[in-house]
């Protein structure tokens, strides 16, 4: 088991941010500006905490946990499960932003769940790296909530690495994660190289109401 | 050892070390809740614990870390069972010994509101059952906590349903704050407070990093109140195959917290009894030091340690005398009103929130419970409750996160007997009022007598003599100018003789005189000198907060005048900026055009600005029927139309939101009713705290002229049908962004329904659709907030 505290990623994305702000084309010159008082809050709040361990997925209870899943690990005996968080320094700024200026809340929680996602990809891509140098291939990242896997499958993820203790994640009655812009997710080891199978957007729940979908794209692609 | 010898200080007491590492190596599955092996493998319990206190441990926590409801939820044991199993094995082990057995209470595992969903009275419960399922342990320990509001509910079930003694540690990371930004300082302070009888510091982190937390700690609480530390074998190796400290670097790294005055000692995750053995070696004949306390005033929250050792300014607009807007305010129960003068007082530098939300007509204790719990979800100043109704402070003391100050007690016994025990019990400091029934003395003697009197109730009530904050109280120079001298008196009497701190309403001085800012800043000044502390302000008093700026370079408490250069480098004195201010915003309303302008291009000050200028010629209704209502339409149709995003809406809606209030302020003073297009009870549901697309429904609501009853995130339904029940709003709106939550939205609709309430429904969220929506017997769909207005527009037959 690995515990870290990696660094926010340098530069966030903003095209993607600006996205989840619901701006499909080029945005204003305010907007802009907006985006980066947001994250100009966000960077001091946000505190990152990552924990992940290597394990057998004849260990893990994955028997109900849907075809997209299983697709994905398909010749992969170990697995790396992943958790990721911002910290709870940034649920509060969330929260004093959505009760007091609301413009720069939907602001920075778009640039949040954006960076969160970068940081993701860093770590994944470290990983890789490291799983690479000792001549094993990882898959993509596979959260719970993806297609056909239920989200429940998040307090396994979270119980295995004892996530409160470790990083201070906690998963909430509904399968909320707890400090709010946090990621579980399962990578599948193999001694091929695998790309995973992330979802098809046959199984997923938001297959009616996807902005990607809308677009013609998938998140896949993005 | 008998449990009432614990904390002797005669010799030191010794802690055990790691259970579930100890587990892990006896082949504990990942994942798997060790609690169960008390019941399914007794004997390789009992046998850890015979090893720890063969090692020399004098306390051994009994395997219930996990024992809560939740946790063992799918066990097929309760907390009964599992907890008494538990208890069963370690008294096995310690028979005949004279070594304790601890029920060992770890974190919940849920976050607790305002983060997150579980309610601080669940989560007392919850350890409600634990500490009485666990009556036949010696002693309670709270540990690995990071969540300091959740330490508050575990003390208090603790002391409220056992006799026994109470320890409590807490985890931090090396910056010295919890997972949950909650500070050693603040741990102290409310740990204390509350009635722990120890304090500590365990997991997370080796001996060596937290051996300064651990200094900071001896610092913060009473000479020689017992604190202990039960640290990692060190920090996880890299190569994940462990901790990186061995039993002899353990060893001699516990041996440095020996003179900070630690009395008792132990191990966490990869210690063994092996290393148990050691901490016996270096504390062996050995009696534990004194600590060396630093002698502080505090106030706190989690996050947020206030030391009132320099003139601590208290914000006082939280106040419902004499101001109608927050009357109507807190009688509609708008916590976004207060929270908006709390973070504007924030902003101008208030270091303390004064909270008083007493109103004849109102019930006063259940609004300053919401009112406090909504504070502290957005503002991290510590709070000073203001209120004489001792229902109203319990309600907040209780539930407040942290140590706060109550305002307040005075010379009169029934007073002392009613709030001073309530003050000790939820650890609050209290400001005593040097007044009695035969009214206010006329001179410093008199008051410093009375002073001296609640400072003698207090310290007989167990409140520390450093929690003790007395005000002497401010007359009115116009009325009795002969009096203002005798109130500085009383302040250096009670510092000099009493050694208590002070705090003053300032403002009173000047009631009744012109250019009140002369008097209050130069009163100001004269009491600061006279040794004030705490100085209940207006914070957006720019001369009041310069008055004390001021003062501290003068007193040489703002080292090199750094502060003060920071704050008014550049800038122009205050008259000057006056002279220049005034002409501003006619300046702005007569070039940013009309209030629709201001509105379409999202410029707040400007809105408020065109709206109050417009307020002098026209009707209120007028304004906003004819001028704000058109603009934000138009707005809302560009947004439809693909031409203004999200963002550009929300700036709008605040802009308008701005002037709406500037209508408001105007309805309030004339003393008419506002007129309301409508109520709409709005709230996200049971399970689910994203709340974003809600507050801009809200947002857009209240400007189109409708009443909006927010009833906040994690709303459980019977709550939402009892608002509709109270209010008679025809419309409810539900958000869920969460494909599990939407099952709270189907319940929560259902009881709407059943309880025959005539109510529509809209409900929103991204995870909806207008499929689901019908689904789950809503009456619409709101796909976006524009959406929301038409249908409450439509619904309440507006155009």
């Amino acid at each position: 088991m690995k515990i870290l505290q990696p660094p926010l990623p340098k530069e966030l994305d903003a095209a993607q941010a600006l996205r989840y702000m619901g701006c499909t084309q080029k945005a204003d010159p305010a907007t802009e500006a907006l985006l980066q008082k947001a994250e100009a809050l966000l960077r001091p709040a946000a505190q990152p905490h990552a924990v992940w361990m290597e394990c057998p997925v004849a260990e893990l209870p994955l028997q109900n946990t849907g075809s997209d899943l299983a697709r994905h690990l398909q010749g992969c005996e170990n697995a790396v499960l992943l958790a990721v968080t911002l910290g709870s320094g940034t649920d509060r700024l969330l929260q004093r932003l959505s009760a007091t200026e609301l413009p720069a809340a939907v602001a920075a929680d778009a640039a949040a769940s954006t960076l969160i996602e970068q940081l993701c990809d860093e770590i994944e891509g470290e990983l890789r790296r490291e799983y690479q140098a000792r001549g094993l291939y990882i898959t993509g990242r596979y959260s719970p909530g993806y297609g056909d896997c239920p989200l429940a499958l998040q307090s396994v993820f979270a119980a295995y690495l004892d996530t409160g203790r470790k990083i201070g994640l906690t998963v909430g009655s509904s399968g909320l994660l707890l400090p709010r812009k946090s990621v579980t997710a399962i990578l599948g080891i193999s001694q091929k190289p695998v790309t995973g199978y992330r979802a098809g957007c046959a199984h997923c729940v938001l297959q009616k109401t996807c902005q990607y979908r809308k677009r013609g794209v998938s998140c896949e692609q993005e | 050892m008998n449990r009432n010898d614990l904390f002797t200080r005669d010799k030191y007491v010794l802690l055990d070390g790691g259970m579930g590492t100890m587990l892990q190596a006896r082949g504990l599955k990942l994942g798997a809740r060790p609690e169960l092996l008390s019941i399914t493998e007794p004997e390789m319990l009992t046998g850890i614990h015979r090893e720890y206190v063969q090692a020399g441990a004098d306390i051994v926590y009994a395997n219930t870390f996990g024992a809560s409801a939740k946790k063992l939820e799918g066990s097929g044991y309760s907390v009964a069972e599992v907890i008494s199993a538990s208890l069963a094995c370690a008294r096995r082990a310690v028979q005949g010994t004279g070594a304790l057995v601890a029920l060992d209470v770890g974190p919940l595992g849920e976050l607790l509101e305002p983060a997150g969903t579980l309610k601080f009275e669940d989560a007392y419960r919850c350890f409600q059952e634990i500490v009485i399922a666990g009556a036949q342990a010696d002693v309670i320990v709270v540990e690995t906590m990071t969540d300091l509001y959740e330490v508050k509910a575990a003390i208090l079930a603790a002391k409220e349903n056992s006799t026994l003694p109470v320890m409590v540690s807490m985890s931090f990371e090396q910056n010295g704050r919890s997972f949950t930004g909650c500070t050693v300082e603040s741990f102290a302070a409310t740990a204390v407070g509350l009635g722990a009888d120890a304090v500590g510091i365990n997991c997370s982190l080796g001996p060596v990093e937290i051996l300064p937390l651990a200094q900071r700690l001896c610092q913060s609480v009473p000479k020689n109140f017992p604190v202990f530390v039960k640290p990692n074998a060190g920090l996880p190796r890299a190569d994940g195959s462990g901790y990186d400290i061995t039993p002899e670097m353990f060893r001699d790294a516990m041996a440095q917290y020996l003179p900070l005055g630690i009395c008792m000692l132990g191990g966490c995750c990869g210690t063994t009894p092996q290393y148990i053995g050691y901490l016996a070696q270096i504390t062996k004949g050995k009696a534990p030091q004194d600590t060396k306390p630093l002698q502080r005033s505090l106030l706190c929250t989690p996050v947020k340690t206030v030391d009132v050792c320099d003139v601590t300014v208290v914000g006082e607009r939280i106040n419902p005398t004499g101001k109608k807007r927050f009357q109507q305010a807190l009688r509609e129960r708008d916590m976004d009103y207060i929270l908006a003068q709390a973070v504007d007082q924030e902003s101008r530098g208030a270091q303390v929130l004064d909270v008083n939300v007493g109103l004849p007509d109102i019930d006063e204790p259940s609004l300053m419970e919401q009112t406090v719990k909504a504070l502290q979800s957005v503002v991290d100043l510590p709070l000073q409750l203001d209120s004489s109704n001792p229902a109203a402070l319990e309600r907040g003391l209780r539930a407040y996160n942290g140590k706060p100050i109550v305002n307040s007690v005075n010379g009169e016994e029934s007073v002392l007997r009613n709030i001073l025990p309530l003050c000790k019990k939820y650890g609050a400091a209290v400001v005593g009022l040097t007044l009695d029934q035969s009214g206010i003395p006329p001179k410093a003697e008199g008051r410093f007598a009375i002073a001296r009197r609640i400072t003698e109730a207090a310290l007989a009530a167990g409140i520390p003599r450093e929690d003790i904050y007395i005000d002497c109280l401010t007359l009115t120079a116009s009325a009795q100018q002969e009096a203002v001298v005798e109130t500085l008196k009383a302040i250096r009497m009670c510092k000099q003789q009493l050694g208590v701190r002070t705090v003053l309403g300032v403002s009173n001085i000047s009631f009744g005189l012109p250019c009140r800012t002369y008097l209050n800043t130069a009163f100001f000044t004269l009491a600061m000198y006279e040794g004030l502390d705490l100085a209940i302000i207006n914070p957006s008093s720019s001369e009041m907060m310069a008055a004390r700026a001021a003062f501290r370079v003068l007193t040489n408490r703002d080292a090199k005048s750094m502060d003060y250069v920071n704050a008014y480098a550049g800038m122009t004195t205050v008259s000057t900026l006056q002279a220049a201010g005034a002409a501003a915003p006619a300046v702005q309303a007569a070039a940013g055009g009309s209030l629709g302008a201001a509105i379409e291009k999202g410029l707040k000050s400007e809105a408020k600005a065109a709206a109050a200028e417009m307020l002098k010629t026209m009707q209120p209704l007028e304004v906003v029927d004819g001028h704000l209502i058109p603009a934000l339409d138009r707005v809302g149709e560009g947004f439809e139309a693909g031409k203004v995003f999200l963002p550009q809406l929300l700036q709008s809606a605040a802009a308008a939101q701005s002037a709406f209030e500037a209508v408001k302020d105007a309805i309030a003073a004339e003393g008419s009713a506002s007129e309301s297009k409508g109520k709409i009870v709005l709230a996200t549901v049971k399970g689910d705290i994203h709340d974003i697309g809600k507050n801009i429904v809200k947002v857009i609501l209240e400007n189109y002229g409708f009443t909006v009853l927010d009833l906040g995130r994690d709303v459980p339904p019977e709550a939402v049908v009892q608002a509709v029940r109270e209010s008679g709003a025809p419309l409810v709106g539900l958000s869920a962004l969460m494909t599990t939550t939407v099952k709270s939205m189907e319940e929560t609709i259902r009881a709407l329904h059943e309880s025959g309430l005539a109510c529509k429904v809209m409900v929103g969220g991204a995870v909806l659709t207008p499929e689901y929506a019908e689904m789950i017997g809503a009456d619409y769909y709101a796909k976006d907030a524009k959406r929301s207005a038409d249908i409450a527009k439509k619904l309440f037959g507006v155009n």
